[in-house]
């Protein structure tokens, strides 16, 4: 039940997302902004202080992390909005146990910001990014692991959310500073003490340092922590996710009275 | 269907009673819901105030009550959706808590708004569902196929739900609750919104797949849909006010109604209740109860001192049985009587 539930779930969201396919494309405009306008600019600025070489290839990275993570979030906001439709509802009186909807929804999200990454990854030949066959292969291993990672994030801020005015806000204000942080769009040895200590807590800065070194052979953090620290929070975030659907808002579950038959 | 069919055009009673009774186990045997002492509060809100019901296997049964009545609460936690404050709650004889996977796995509901999801197709809305309670995608694709095609829909069903029309869409939702084959059904108020032909053909296609001893919980605003079932419990303000059959119900009011509009209803009142005649108290209109209608009109009409603008006599309805226990109309939806015409053919011609 709970791998069917779960599979359900998945085809439930990536059918809707298929719907909405041209979204994949429109999703390209925010990342190829970030490398080719903000990137190409302060790479000129910076010439070639940098850590040596192209300022591009070095936030490309960073952009796919950017991209995944905001197709991860966007695919989290279909929790919330499913509230508001009924459909949710009848998922809800299935029976699905609620970790396989959490767990499913994870699934889906990751796979979508994983396709979302793939769509942006031939960018990266404009970029000048080197790259071969094996660190291609590394990257999408990194990037399914960072899929995954942003996936558990949205869903885990989300199954908390009843309203979709109050998501966005929210996620933005988690997301973004966590991005920030990650040493996405500069590099960390330079960061002032205080951020090298922080970004020790951002999950951002793991999958995207994995994704760099996979890409790049240049780590910041050991790739086993990062694959160490990725694999922790994944597990934590999920167990969140669950616990809140565990929960829902008024679920049978929730502290009930047991009623006594006998009385 | 070998017995006849009464001309009324919502009678199922003949296809369940000349289908086979089905196989049964010790858990079918059990009621098929059974509340007890049922309380359930949202913060101040007391919106069931000590619910005892029991509905037997294969029994229709109606929960009639006006808007606020608590008959989606009611559902809500009889669909294992909401947990009950207070009291307990049992469907096909398992807790509605204790053994809600065990319940969700049994029923099928087709909620009060609308859930389907509008971006996908009815086909891909049943697959879907069909999931979820565990079928592998080839069974789930057969089964949808065979609801559709039963309700139908099989035309229609290759198209984003949102292009249907509004009757369509609410047949979907009952493809939806039945594609998993559920022993109980909960309806409510599933023909909202739908004309007298689709109420009817929805009916009929309830009729048809519920034949097999199936259980329907339902609610209704439509009168001539409660008349269709078994037992009928009438709810107000989160109590339970009167259950019975239909006719049981109307016939607690003995004889018939008598409306009458008049030219000055509160003198016309109060001319009523001189003479002993005890006009039902509360109501907008003038309702009186009498066991021969008929008969004491022609004399009421003569000698009452107001002019009466419009006169009716008629059976009692269920809404007079409500209107006669709470002092207050069911169908706070007005257009709900209106398009039904449930109350036409025997009004009485009044003086102008
Ligand atoms: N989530 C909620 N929070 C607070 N109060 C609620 C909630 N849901 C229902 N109520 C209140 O509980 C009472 C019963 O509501 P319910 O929806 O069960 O009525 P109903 O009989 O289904 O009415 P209708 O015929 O309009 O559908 C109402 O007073 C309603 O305002
Ligand atoms: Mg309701």
């Amino acid at each position: 039940m709970m791998l069917r539930g779960i599979y359900a779930i998945v085809v439930l969201d990536m059918k809707r997302f298929w719907l909405n396919r041209a979204r994949l494309f429109a999703g390209l405009a925010q990342p190829l902004l970030y490398l080719f306008v903000l990137g190409a600019g302060i790479g000129a600025s910076m010439g070639g202080r940098m850590g040596g070489g192209n300022y591009q290839p070095f936030i490309f990275p960073g952009v796919l992390g950017l991209s995944q993570l905001f197709t991860a979030t966007f695919a989290a906001i279909t929790i919330v909005f499913d509230r508001q439709i009924g459909f949710f509802k009848a998922v809800l009186v299935s029976p699905v146990p609620r970790p396989a909807i959490a767990i499913g929804k994870i699934a889906a999200g990751a796979l979508q910001a994983f396709l979302q990454g793939v769509v942006v990854l031939p960018f990266a030949w404009i970029a000048q990014v080197p790259f071969t066959v094996g660190s291609t292969i590394a990257l999408l291993g990194a990037m399914a692991l960072a899929s995954i990672t942003f996936s558990a994030l949205g869903v885990a801020v989300a199954a908390r959310f009843t309203s979709t005015t109050v998501f966005p806000i929210v996620s933005n204000a988690v997301l973004l500073p966590m991005y920030f942080l990650s040493g996405a769009m500069f590099p960390l040895d330079m960061a002032p003490p205080w951020m090298k200590v922080a970004v020790f807590f951002d999950p951002v800065a793991y999958a995207v340092d994995l994704m760099r070194g996979a890409l790049l052979g240049r780590f910041y953090f050991n790739p086993w922590l990062s694959l160490g620290a990725l694999a922790v929070i994944i597990t934590l975030l999920t167990w969140v996710a669950v616990r809140i659907f565990n929960r829902g808002e008024d679920d049978s579950s929730l502290g009930a009275t047991n009623f006594n038959w006998r009385r | 269907m070998g017995l006849p069919c009464a001309p009324r055009p919502l009678c199922w009673r003949a296809v369940t009673e000349t289908a086979p009774a089905p196989a049964v186990s010790a858990a079918s045997q059990a009621p098929a819901i059974e509340v007890r002492g049922l309380v359930k509060r949202y913060g101040e809100v007391e919106a069931l105030r000590g619910i005892d019901l029991t509905v037997e296997a294969g029994e229709r049964f109606a929960l009639l009550g006006p808007n606020g009545a608590g008959k989606t609460t009611l559902f809500s936690i009889l669909a294992t959706l909401r947990a009950p404050t207070e009291g307990g709650a049992r469907v096909l004889g398992r807790d509605v808590v204790a053994e809600r996977d065990a319940v969700r796995r049994e029923m099928g509901i087709v909620f009060q708004e609308p859930a389907i999801e509008q971006q996908l197709s009815g086909r891909d809305n049943l697959l879907l569902m069909g999931l979820l309670y565990g079928l592998t995608t080839p069974a789930a694709r057969r089964r949808a196929d065979e609801i559709l095609g039963q309700l139908g829909l099989a035309d229609s069903a290759g198209r984003p739900a949102k292009t249907l029309s509004g009757g369509q869409r609410r047949k979907l939702e009952l493809a939806r609750a039945l594609v998993t084959d559920p022993r109980i059904l909960f309806l409510d108020e599933a023909t909202l919104g739908l004309d007298v032909e689709g109420r009817r053909g929805f009916w009929g296609h309830v009729r048809g797949l519920a034949a097999a001893g199936r259980t329907v919980f339902f609610t209704t605003h439509y009168m001539e849909e409660a008349e269709v079932a078994d037992r009928i419990a009438l709810i107000d303000a989160g109590r339970i006010v009167a259950l019975d059959t239909p006719r049981a119900l109307k016939s607690r009011l003995g004889g018939g109604v008598i409306r009458l509009q008049t030219e000055d209803d509160t003198q016309a009142r109060a001319w009523l209740t001189e003479r002993g005649l005890a006009p039902e108290p509360g109501t907008a209109e003038l309702m009186l109860l009498h066991a021969d209608p008929a008969a004491v009109l022609p004399e009421l009409l003569r000698h009452l001192p107001v002019k009466v603008r419009r006169a009716e006599v008629h059976e009692p309805s269920l809404e007079d049985v409500f209107l006669k226990l709470t002092g207050r109309k069911l169908g706070a939806d007005a257009p709900a009587e209106k398009a039904g015409g449930w109350r036409g053919g025997k009004g009485g011609r009044g003086r102008p």
